[in-house]
């Protein structure tokens, strides 16, 4: 069979597929190529993952989780404002306001270490969330694709890693003992 | 506004509970007959859970492969049920069994008491017959033939139905059973007057109900439900989880999908770890009634309802010995395999084989497969199948300890992960 007949052959199924598949479920697959994360997944494999993920929709002002409780999901925001904060005696501190296409919480995706951070939606925030068993779950019935997700996730912490001992070489004066 | 939103939306909730739970318990009393079926069902799709995802093919659709894998299990049940049903008596053998068991207990029962001539008075024999005496007399109550019954068996060894008439050696012990007396007898009667024999009555005999035809067709549609409850869980991919915790708060969200996630593990290692240990015992057994002569399909039978049974702590082995003692007693031509051993001691064996696999399971079997999957403190095992037994008879036995395994991690669970998320 002629490469052109492969790639029409590869199009129509395609093209069935996407007819099988319902409008919102189309409309989260394209949300998530947007999604750093997950921008390595072919459109199989983000249905793979879409299927595993739980929409959340959360009111204005309602935590979505709070610092020191144990991590379980990774979250992805579909539409609304969700601000990161810190508590410590008597203030707030807002680390971050995140909006639509952003995520957060993704070190819940490796271990339930106690979330470093409160999130609380600014909004009527939807989310999407993702759970570490169902990532696990993944590793057995999609290895690829559950492999790239944790390739992401591992690039995203050595980033993180890189970037906080470049913040700590220019606060560290020279002669003292460098990070990493 | 928001304040009455979030009365309004209370009230909704807690009225909303009310009634599905209201509804719930209307539905489960109405449609009990269908709470067995189902429990089966979702055991069996749990149990072979492992099973569907590790033999995944990439390129076959998902349903596909459920349905294989089900044709797959359903073929080898119904090869199993139907070698095992070979065993299971039918009318003619039952009533052979009860008149060989009669006979062959009240022989080893006077092998036991007997006094030869030439010995002096034997000690023990008085005090066997004052002990087992009242209880052999109840045996021979419970396995005497009703009168109907006496008179199938006779037809029976005259060739009822075109069948083969029963064996001339069964009849000689039916007469002989015929014979049997009281080994108690009540003092009573003034001296002088002769004492009529009195043969071993028949145990009061309930009147035979009705069969409940209806009663037993929806039995049977009841538990049509069960290979369905096993195909359409096996081809849920999660969704029927993903609408449950839908419906949770977002306060719980977490939380829920922790404990969910928890209980789901501990319920289907213990389950699997079960469903192996039962399989251990089951082979266990069946190769040592092999190694003692008994014959292999009556060997596979005893090992599979021995095995099955052992899901039922206690209880499971001492029904596995009465089934196995049962047939050692009426067993004949028995040759042993292993050199050595005389078949006259069968039941011996018998005995000495299921407390070897009793054994075996408590100390290899269980820690090694269960290890400490779920420590339920004895105490606690003999009430839940107690309550169980009064429940739901040898289903609730059965269903006991993987009932109380799921309320102990679920409540176990549930508080930490509470407390764990500052809820309380």
């Amino acid at each position: 069979m002629s490469v052109r007949n492969l790639a029409a052959d590869k199009l129509l199924w395609e093209t069935l597929g996407r007819w099988k598949r319902s409008s919102p479920e189309l409309d989260r697959i394209q949300f998530l190529k947007t999604v750093p994360f997950f921008d390595r997944l072919s459109n199989r494999q983000l249905k793979s993952v879409s299927d595993i993920m739980f929409e959340r929709t959360y009111d204005a002002d309602e935590s979505i989780f709070e610092e020191g409780q144990p991590g379980a999901a990774l979250f992805l925001i579909l539409d609304g404002k969700v601000a990161v904060e810190i508590f410590r005696e008597t203030s707030t501190t807002r680390l971050a306001v995140l909006e639509k296409g952003a995520f957060f919480g993704e070190m819940a995706l490796l271990d339930d270490t106690p979330r470093s951070a409160t999130a609380r939606a600014l909004e009527r925030t939807r989310t999407l969330a993702l759970y570490r068993n169902d990532l696990r779950g993944l590793v057995h019935r999609d290895a690829k694709t559950a492999c790239r997700i944790y390739r992401s996730l591992a690039g995203m912490i050595a980033d993180r890693l890189r970037l906080t001992n470049e913040l700590v070489q220019m606060k560290t004066p020279p002669g003292d003992v460098e990070l990493g | 506004m928001e304040r009455e939103r979030k009365a309004r939306r209370k009230v909704f909730y807690l009225t909303f509970v009310a009634l599905a739970l209201i509804v719930g318990g209307f539905l489960i009393w109405k449609l009990s007959i269908l709470i067995l079926p189902i429990i089966v069902g979702a055991l069996l799709a749990i149990v072979f859970r492992p099973v569907k995802e590790r033999f995944r093919v990439r390129w076959l659709p998902h349903q596909i492969q459920v349905l294989c894998s089900f044709a797959a299990i359903g073929l080898v049940l119904f090869f199993a049920f139907n070698t095992l049903r070979k065993h299971i008596p039918d009318e003619e053998q039952k009533l052979e069994f009860k008149v060989r068991l009669k006979y062959k207990l009240n022989e080893k029962y006077r092998q036991l008491v007997a006094k030869p001539a030439e010995e002096k008075s034997n000690a023990l024999a008085p005090l066997i017959q004052k002990e087992l005496g009242p209880l052999m007399d109840k045996f021979n109550q419970l396995l005497e033939l009703s009168p109907e019954e006496r008179d199938l068996f006779l037809r029976y060894a005259a060739g009822h139905t075109g069948k083969p008439p029963i064996q001339s050696k069964f009849v000689d012990y039916f007469r002989a059973n015929q014979r049997t007396r009281k080994y108690v007898i009540p003092e009573e009667a003034p001296t002088g007057a002769t004492q009529p024999t009195r043969t071993v009555a028949p145990a009061p005999v309930e009147p035979v109900a009705a069969t409940d035809e209806t009663s037993f067709e929806n039995k049977l549609s009841a538990w049509m439900l069960a290979p369905l409850i096993f195909i359409f869980l096996g081809f849920d991919h999660g969704q029927i989880r993903r609408f449950f915790i839908g419906l949770v708060p977002n306060r719980y969200f977490e939380l829920s999908l922790t404990v969910v996630d928890r209980l789901d593990d501990a319920i289907g290692k213990y389950l699997r770890g079960t469903f192996i240990e039962c399989f251990l015992v089951g082979v266990t057994l069946t190769l040592g009634l092999i190694l003692l002569g008994i014959p292999a399909g009556m060997a596979v039978a005893i090992g599979v309802v021995s095995g099955l049974l052992n899901a039922i702590p206690f209880v499971g082995t001492a029904i596995a010995l009465v089934i196995g003692l049962g047939y050692a007693l009426v067993a004949e031509n028995i040759r042993p395999l292993i050199p050595g051993l005389n078949p006259n001691d069968l039941a011996l064996y018998v005995v000495i084989l299921v407390v070897i696999t009793h054994v075996l399971d408590d100390v290899v079997f269980q820690p090694f497969v269960l290890g400490s999957a779920v420590n339920i403190h004895p105490l606690v095992v003999v009430i839940a199948i107690i309550s169980g037994s009064l429940i739901m008879g040898l289903w609730g036995m059965l269903f006991a300890i993987p009932a109380v395994v799921v309320l102990k991690t679920a409540v176990a669970t549930f508080f930490k992960e509470l407390k764990d998320y500052r809820i309380i």
